[in-house]
């Protein structure tokens, strides 16, 4: 987003500006959120993501409270549209982020081509079924590099533990 | 040739008869020039053998790019085969593996096999390793003897294999000195003499020869010739050659010296015996680390080595300095 005078007046928080007016944006928040919670992995405009993001986070802090509280079950009833998703919610993504501390979805931009010149991304919910999207970096244990910085690091190990016995003797 | 051979001839009757003859002095550049020659012929000769063109079959069994080449036994090389395939091979390839055995890049293939490359950054570089390593070595061999000026006669004693988390490969070389120590300059030049071998992009020729061709060739250095005796097998020694320096080892070797990316020479310190043990790393032109990493290598890799020439070899009776002392 652009630094702006408004920027400075919400600190930092200002929302963009989705479709026409206040219910369009809420419909549109809405389908991006339900499309999420029944794929785990979806592709979207970069703005429409972002903006989702925080609202599929927030239902699964309310999903955590469980399928018997009434305030969580109104709020999964009004994000989610279709309803056949309301249990896999409560009963497979609620339990699936009991550990986590927020931060449930991940966004990623895609490049931009020349078939597609808008902003695209992808939003996905963390522990997913699918593969990763980032390429899984390699370690190469084995090569020369990393055997002598292996080497190295076992040379100063050996010297903290001549320390380490040296300390009380003296 | 024949000014070559005027200025040889004496220079050997100059090592038999020394006591006697003052005034011509063996120096490196004839030695190696002596040796260039023995070693040219030989490989003439070996080519010469082969009269009839007897084709194989040679199977790529890499992970990409599977093909079957037909090739010419006992000329073409490994490295052949990556050329017609394409420049990464010949570029990056360390080493070739026939039938899952190590086998250098520019020894010609004997009979129909399977064929793959080893590269740097496989998943299973432990040969690739051990062979850049030992060749690294080589390198250095090749550096001592040219850096020195012809009022210095420098006879390579020996390298020792060393595993690679020790963070050095070393050369003894005998230089007829007593009590030098070399400054921060003399290395650094040495260093760069080396980087000056690496970007001329020399092969490591290998050439299998007689004990006694050897010990000819090696006339001129007594702890060569006392290596040869060492590294006969099967009745043959086996011969590396890079740009104009021969030396003798087991191999197998890299392929090119251009597979080298740094190069220092960290420390040289006398040995009990009166030579002197050169040290020494290096790092593959695949991988990078951090200017700060590099140097706390160098200093590692700068700690004198001690240890006994009889007991050559892959142990854990070399002991560095630093932690007996402590």
């Amino acid at each position: 987003m652009r630094l702006s005078l408004m920027l400075l007046i919400t600190h930092g928080k200002r929302q963009r500006k989705l479709g026409g007016g206040k219910p369009q944006r809420l419909n549109i928040l809405r389908r991006v959120v339900t499309g999420l919670v029944r794929h785990e992995r979806i592709e979207s405009t970069y703005a429409q993501c972002d903006e989702a993001k925080f609202y599929a986070e927030r239902l699964i802090d309310y999903a955590k409270l469980g399928n018997t509280n009434a305030g969580a079950m109104r709020i999964a009833d009004y994000w989610i549209t279709e309803k056949d998703l309301i249990p896999k919610l409560f009963e497979t993504l609620a339990p699936r982020f009991a550990e986590h501390d927020g931060r449930y979805c991940r966004l990623y931009r895609l490049p931009v081509t020349t078939q597609n010149t808008r902003d695209m991304a992808v939003l996905e919910y963390k522990g997913n079924p699918y593969p990763s999207l980032r390429p899984i970096p390699k370690n190469h244990p084995n090569s020369i590099a990393n055997i002598l910085v292996e080497g190295l690091r076992q040379d100063y190990e050996k010297k903290m533990e001549i320390d380490m016995k040296d300390q009380p003797a003296a | 040739m024949s000014r070559l051979k005027s200025l040889i001839v004496p220079s050997v009757r100059c090592i038999v008869h020394r006591r006697y003859c003052s005034t011509e002095r063996v120096t490196n550049a004839l030695v190696t020039e002596y040796r260039n020659d023995i070693f040219e012929e030989e490989k003439r000769r070996q080519q010469g053998m082969v009269r009839r063109l007897e084709k194989i079959e040679v199977v790529h069994v890499g992970p990409n790019d599977p093909g079957t080449f037909i090739m010419n036994k006992n000329l073409s090389t490994p490295y052949h085969c990556a050329m017609h395939i394409s420049e990464t091979y010949t570029k990056y390839s360390v080493l070739a593996m026939v039938n899952g055995e190590p086998w250098d890049m520019w020894r010609p293939l004997t009979e129909d096999c399977e064929l793959s490359f080893v590269r740097f950054r496989d998943k299973h570089p432990e040969e690739a390793n051990k062979s850049y390593w030992r060749s690294c070595a080589l390198i250095l061999g090749a550096v001592m003897e040219t850096a020195f000026k012809d009022t210095i006669y420098v006879q390579l004693a020996r390298a020792l294999e060393l595993p690679i988390i020790k963070g050095m490969f070393v050369y003894d070389v005998d230089l007829g000195l007593k009590d030098w120590t070399p400054t921060n300059e003399n290395l650094r030049s040495l260093s760069l003499s080396a980087i000056t071998m690496k970007s001329k992009d020399l092969p490591f020729e290998r050439l299998e020869v007689d004990p006694s061709l050897a010990l000819r060739l090696f006339q001129h250095n007594e702890y060569k010739q006392r290596e040869v005796e060492e590294r006969v097998r099967g009745g043959r020694v086996t011969l590396y050659r890079m740009g104009k320096f021969i030396d003798i080892h087991d191999g197998p070797m890299m392929s090119k010296s251009s597979l080298v990316s740094m190069f220092t020479v960290a420390g040289i310190h006398e040995l009990p015996g009166g030579l002197y043990r050169v040290q020494a790393i290096s790092l593959p032109h695949d991988f990078y680390l951090h200017s700060s990493v590099w140097n706390k290598l160098v200093k590692r890799a700068s700690v004198p080595l001690v240890g006994d020439l009889s007991t050559a070899g892959v142990d854990e009776s070399w002991r560095e300095t630093k932690s007996s002392a402590a």
